[in-house]
């Protein structure tokens, strides 16, 4: 993979996306399709973002690593940042109509489209070709656990990674 | 603006604390933020912080970074969007690429791979949790909420059962948002979680 493929990637990704991890089914698309990098690694990076300090939607560093090592975080990281400081000059612009009607309608729409989206990705994730029937139900557990806890928001994100592994090392040799 | 001018190496610092301790994604980035910015140094008032909160929620991509860029504005303008962005982002950065570096040694140990068939699962599922966490901060109330999740399970369908692209169905979703989802804006007051 080139240096700049994965710059323009990362930031089609991120200009697509409303939130960090709503970039995720077009990184998908982008990365894992044509073979530059693993739905395992797609996995691993999410766990690494949760474990790791700052914002989950640098999770594409770590996923810019598994591409291209050292060079390929920090164009991951730089081509994600650049997307979301646009609102910095529209904000000194248009701040007022930033919050209109028509304007939250339309960040409405690809908030919804990309959560609906990361929803369907993280299950092409956890059961590939959508065979839900041949996933352990341990791990599917496990995931809905994990999904409920995250909506409460009463437990730290690391930990509960960290309990998935907990788990994972008992039932997953 | 804060009642006493902000310089670049206070907000350098105030930023680079929030990048090296908020462990476990956006919802301790935005505690950190808050307790670092409002509370402890009081350089933006709560309403203030709200304010740009909701702004930040318009953005692309990574809606903290924006956040970030936004009150980094607000408080040095543009050299403050800069040193704020690299204090938060750099540090962040090279801890995950770090993380990773060190991951990619031990990822074919077999402890590891039975640990990650454990945390890989838990990973998706608080991947969907966030991202329903975030659905539900941007549907409207009352009855034009159902409109609302009924277009957020087309995308779900879409994602899983068609052959459409995201790009394809986040283009629609622009197009259905300004006809029939809007009105008013996201709730500021709620948690990220990106």
């Amino acid at each position: 993979m080139e240096a700049l493929s994965l710059f323009v990637d990362v930031l089609k990704a991120a200009a697509l996306s409303v939130g960090g991890l709503s970039s995720l089914p077009q990184l998908r698309q982008d990365l894992v399709i044509p073979g530059h990098v693993t739905e395992r690694q797609v996995l691993e990076a999410l766990a690494i973002g949760r474990l790791s300090t700052g914002p989950s939607g640098l999770y594409v560093v770590s996923l810019g690593y598994f591409a291209l090592g050292w060079v390929g975080a920090i164009i991951a990281l730089v081509a994600a940042s650049i997307p979301p400081l646009l609102i910095v000059p529209a904000a000194a612009l248009v701040r007022r109509q930033l919050l209109s009607a028509w304007a939250a309608g339309a960040v409405r729409g690809v908030a919804l489209s990309t959560s609906g989206l990361v929803v369907a990705t993280g299950v092409q994730l956890i059961a590939p070709d959508r065979q839900i029937l041949a996933v352990p139900p341990w791990q599917l557990g496990l995931a809905a656990v994990a999904a409920v806890m995250t909506m409460q928001g009463k437990v730290h994100p690391g930990l509960l990674v960290l309990g998935g592994a907990l788990v994972g090392l008992v039932l997953g040799r | 603006m804060p009642p006493v001018p902000v310089t670049l190496r206070e907000l350098f610092r105030a930023w680079l604390v929030i990048g090296t301790q908020s462990v476990g994604g956006g919802a301790s980035t935005l505690y950190l933020m808050r307790r670092e910015l409002v509370e402890r140094r009081a350089w933006l008032t709560h309403r203030e912080f709200l304010e740009e909160w909701a702004l930040c929620k318009l953005s692309l991509g990574i809606n903290l970074v924006a956040l970030t860029g936004l009150v980094g504005s607000r408080l040095a303008g543009a050299p403050g969007v800069l040193v704020s962005l690299v204090a938060l982002m750099v540090p962040s950065g090279v801890i995950t690429a770090a993380m990773t570096a060190g991951y990619a040694v031990v990822r074919d140990e077999a402890i590891v791979r039975a640990a990650l068939a454990g945390a890989g699962p838990v990973t998706v599922g608080m991947t969907i949790g966030i991202s329903f966490t975030f659905a539900r901060q941007a549907v409207r109330r009352g009855w034009r909420g159902s409109i609302d999740w009924a277009w957020g399970l087309v995308a779900v369908g879409a994602g899983l059962f068609t052959g459409l692209t995201p790009i394809v169905v986040i283009g629609l979703g622009i197009a259905v948002g300004v006809t029939l989802l809007r009105g008013e804006t996201s709730r500021a007051s709620a948690d990220p979680g990106t």
